[in-house]
């Protein structure tokens, strides 16, 4: 005869059964598939139960906003000790469900403008951070041990079955629909609109327990908006150097830039010196980027082939769908972006990252944290890090495992590229002996200090003074030498061992801009494809349209 | 290198300093400056205010070429104190359209970027702007045209504004602005409700470039580009006889000023003044080209 199969106490199948309970405490009080405004706490109140785990939608760009005012304004009575995972805590709400005795713990990745308060209630000990993750790691997570049971998102519109259309701004939606929808969880969606058709169907309708036409659309924050106005000429010439002395000389093609005026530079510099020096189509041919608008005059000019994106950008959406070669696009012509797929490309597919911080240390390692504040990671750390797992080569992934391991590498490198004005706003230095992350560590009781990147995953620092190529360091010394040598007048940079810089710039490891044939003189503005947002619009043929705070027209 | 193309480098005029704009506007190497850096005195006004002064008093003039003609020049600089006019500022501007009178050069270019007096220099800075009021006229009676550039970051504002107004054209770029009082101060009399001076948009929408083309402020535009300025002016003095004006000429314009006061009196915004004028789509403009702006104003009615 068979064993008696073993089984947990309520059988195997209690998630489903939980589910199912859920659904019928709603039916019991009279909500179907489409829940009125009105009635969500209702509805929250009815289908979370405590000590649920509970998803809620805050990307880096669109927030399920009214669901998560709506889950704060629910009774801490009835809804308490809820677990949160979500990847941005973006919104005043977001932290309102903590000093409200809604929710006690937290996985998250990025917490951007609610850092400070973040981190006073860390310290008034009325939240508990289970951990703060890369964008991957989370969702990863959502599929491992931290499985949403209820999930609240957002989308642009449903149909009266339920079919979802998320638009350019996809986002993080289907990671969590998918972890949420097939582990027996309830999936509840706010709209901007109900619609008799879709565009496309980006998230199918049984995957999705309730919709709820939100009173207002939901928030989508221009975060990659720069404008070339602000762009100085200090950074013109950085974005020179990085061009010369990096892009080409190891053929770029597959990059992703983080977000600053440093990086807007690089890109407004493809069409016009990067061009100059023959580069178009052999660097920056292929993105994981969000839509920025300052990538437009290198799109217009044909130096860009492919885009994927994380999210999308507002004001963007005409100018995307009207470039359906370059960006990934549906049937219907608007974007479909996923920070899942994006970040993976940027972690596996890409050559290079570059990017900016607050603070660099003697070892390479970079932080974005400052005192009083817990701002998390968000993507930079899965892209800005080299994936040991890489098979494929490329010309710059070879070249730089090469200069890294010696001519009988067996791996190559990505290149991860600090990009960093040696002073910040108020004089305050980028390059120090320590890190602010360590007291934060301290303060926090974290286990570990939040870096963002990792010393030994980079390869390049870039700075006013010049660049150094970390790669070629032999010792930690050298190492060291290489990041005082470019560190200009901060202190750090003022306690070099002389002799041993020139050394290391003769071994070209300390390059100069008169090293690369770069004349700072020639820094200027004018090199710019733009030199304003409204400069951006002509370039997209009036296809962008920048939101009312970055028109002055 | 290679031999490849080097892409077109626009030189902004809005972002460049004075000096820069006079190298690209002029003929290569023909610009020649009086009262060079080692020869001028800076500010003594500013002086005794322990304000830092320039060795070239915000002001630089000189001759040069423009397209093969002989021109004098002079270059506001905006970057110091907002380009305004001081004692010794004004007495170099005096001095180079005195020597007009005399040397009879094709043109003088006056590259405009200021908001008028430099109030610490009080009565000498309003002196010096009556001055040079009174030289541009001696200047052009002489019958030598002087043409005003305006389209630096701080525009022509002011006694300034006047000053321009004065010169035998004007030609300015989208970015320029050109008026009486400047924003802030408007804001500052008469209150935001009157005028919001941060809302650079509604700015450009009455003091612009645009707007003053279409009001027929300005003679030409040109793009925010110093080879355009230069492309621009070379094409406006070709053929270009400066006459005294006769007394008909002026009352005439008088009139036609009277006219518009009345006509767009009450309207608050550019947007309101372009409809007026017969500008079907008056919100299409700021997004405009040159060459488009140039289309439309020539099929607006008369």
């Amino acid at each position: 005869m068979n064993a008696p199969h073993p089984s947990g106490p309520g059988g195997w199948d209690t998630r489903r059964q939980g589910r199912q309970r859920r659904l019928e405490r709603a039916a019991a009080i009279g909500l179907g598939r489409l829940v009125p405004a009105a009635r969500v706490v209702d509805l929250l109140e009815a289908v979370i139960e405590p000590g649920d785990r509970v998803c809620l939608e805050g990307n880096n760009q669109k927030q399920a906003d009214f669901l998560a005012e709506s889950l704060a304004d629910c009774s801490p009575e009835r809804l308490h000790d809820l677990h949160m995972v979500q990847s941005v805590l973006a919104l005043p709400s977001h932290v309102d469900l903590f000093e409200r005795g809604l929710a006690r713990r937290l996985d998250f990745s990025f917490s951007g403008p609610q850092g400070g308060r973040l981190a006073r209630l860390v310290q008034d000990r009325q939240i508990e951070i289970g951990a703060i993750h890369t964008y991957l790691e989370l969702f990863g997570r959502y599929f491992m041990d931290l499985t949403p049971k209820v999930s609240l998102i957002a989308a642009q519109s449903a149909d009266a079955a339920g079919n979802l259309y998320t638009g350019p701004n996809t986002e993080d939606t289907p990671a969590i629909v998918e972890a949420t929808a097939f582990k027996g969880g309830i999936v509840i969606a706010q709209v901007n609109e109900l619609k008799d058709s879709l565009p496309r169907v980006d998230v199918p309708a049984d995957w999705v327990d309730f919709v709820i036409v939100a009173p207002r659309p939901n928030y989508i924050e221009p975060l990659f908006t720069r404008d070339p106005a602000q762009i100085t000429e200090v950074q013109v010439l950085m974005a020179m150097m990085a061009i010369k002395g990096i892009y080409a000389e190891y053929e770029v093609k597959r990059l992703n830039h983080g977000i600053g005026f440093d990086t807007a530079a690089i890109e407004l510099l493809l069409p016009t010196y990067a061009a100059d020096l023959g580069l178009k189509g052999k660097i920056c041919t292929h993105w994981a980027l969000n839509p920025h608008p300052t990538l437009i005059p290198a799109i217009e000019a044909g130096c860009v082939e492919s885009v994927h994106s994380f999210g999308s950008e507002v004001g963007m959406e005409n100018y995307i769908a009207a470039r359906s070669d370059v960006f990934f696009t549906g049937a219907d012509g608007s974007m479909r972006s996923n920070r899942a797929f994006s970040q993976t490309a940027g972690l596996y597919a890409c050559d290079m990252f570059i990017g900016s911080t607050l603070q660099i240390d003697l070892a390479g390692n970079s932080s974005t944290a400052t005192l009083g504040r817990i701002t998390g990671f968000g993507g930079a750390p899965n892209m800005g890090s080299d994936p040991h797992g890489r098979r494929h080569a490329s010309a710059a992934w070879l070249k730089a495992g090469r200069e890294a391991g010696g001519a009988n590498a067996i791996r190559g490198r990505k290149l991860v590229v600090q990009m960093v004005e040696t002073f910040r706003e108020h004089m305050a230095p980028v390059f120090v002996e320590q890190l602010d992350a360590w007291k934060l560590k301290e303060s926090m009781g974290m286990d570990l200090p939040p870096i963002m990147i990792y010393g030994d995953d980079v390869s390049h620092v870039v700075t006013e003074e010049g660049i150094a190529n970390l790669l070629l360091c032999r010792t930690a010394e050298e190492r060291e030498q290489a990041i005082r040598g470019v560190a200009g007048f901060t202190p750090v940079g003022m306690a070099r061992d002389r002799r041993m810089v020139e050394n290391l710039r003769d071994r070209g490891i300390i390059r100069r801009p008169e090293d690369m044939g770069i004349d700072p003189r020639m820094a200027s503005r004018d090199l710019l494809a733009a030199r304003s947002v409204k400069d951006l619009v002509r370039w997209s043929g009036g296809l962008y349209a920048p939101p009312a705070r970055f028109r002055n027209w | 290198m290679n031999a490849r193309q080097p892409f077109t480098l626009r030189r902004s005029w809005f972002e460049a300093t004075a000096r820069a704009r006079l190298q690209a506007l002029l003929d290569p190497a023909s610009f020649r400056e009086f009262l060079p850096p080692e020869t001028s005195e800076p500010s003594p006004h500013l002086a005794v205010l322990d304000i830092p002064g320039a060795f070239d008093d915000g002001v630089i003039i000189g001759a040069g070429r423009l397209d093969g003609r002989e021109v004098l020049v002079i270059a506001q600089e905006g970057q110091f104190m907002g380009g305004a006019v001081g004692e010794i500022h004004g007495a170099k501007i005096v001095g180079l359209l005195k020597r007009a009178q005399r040397d009879k050069p094709a043109a003088v270019l006056f590259l405009a970027d200021s908001g008028g007096v430099r109030l610490h220099e009080a009565n000498a800075g309003l002196i010096a702007i009556s001055e040079i009021m009174r030289a541009v006229l001696d200047t052009r009676a002489a019958g030598v045209p002087v043409l005003a550039l305006v389209g630096g970051s701080c525009g022509a504002f002011g006694g300034m504004g006047i000053v321009t107004r004065l010169c035998s054209a004007v030609i300015m770029s989208e970015e320029g602005r050109l008026a009486l009082s400047g924003p802030e101060v408007i804001e500052t009399v008469a209150g935001v409700e009157e005028f919001d001076s941060k809302d650079r948009a509604l700015v450009w929408r009455v003091t612009g470039g645009k707007h003053r083309y279409l009001t027929g402020d300005c003679a030409a535009l040109a793009e925010d580009e110093a080879a355009d300025f230069s492309r621009v002016a070379a094409q406006l003095l070709a053929g270009w006889q400066e006459d005294v004006p006769s007394l008909a000429a002026l009352r005439a314009e008088q009139a036609r000023l009277s006219t518009r006061r009345t006509r767009f009196a009450g309207l608050r915004d550019g947007l309101d003044v372009w409809a007026a004028l017969g500008v079907a789509e008056p919100g299409q403009v700021p997004l405009m080209d040159r060459d488009s702006l140039v289309d439309l104003k020539k099929g607006l009615p008369q």
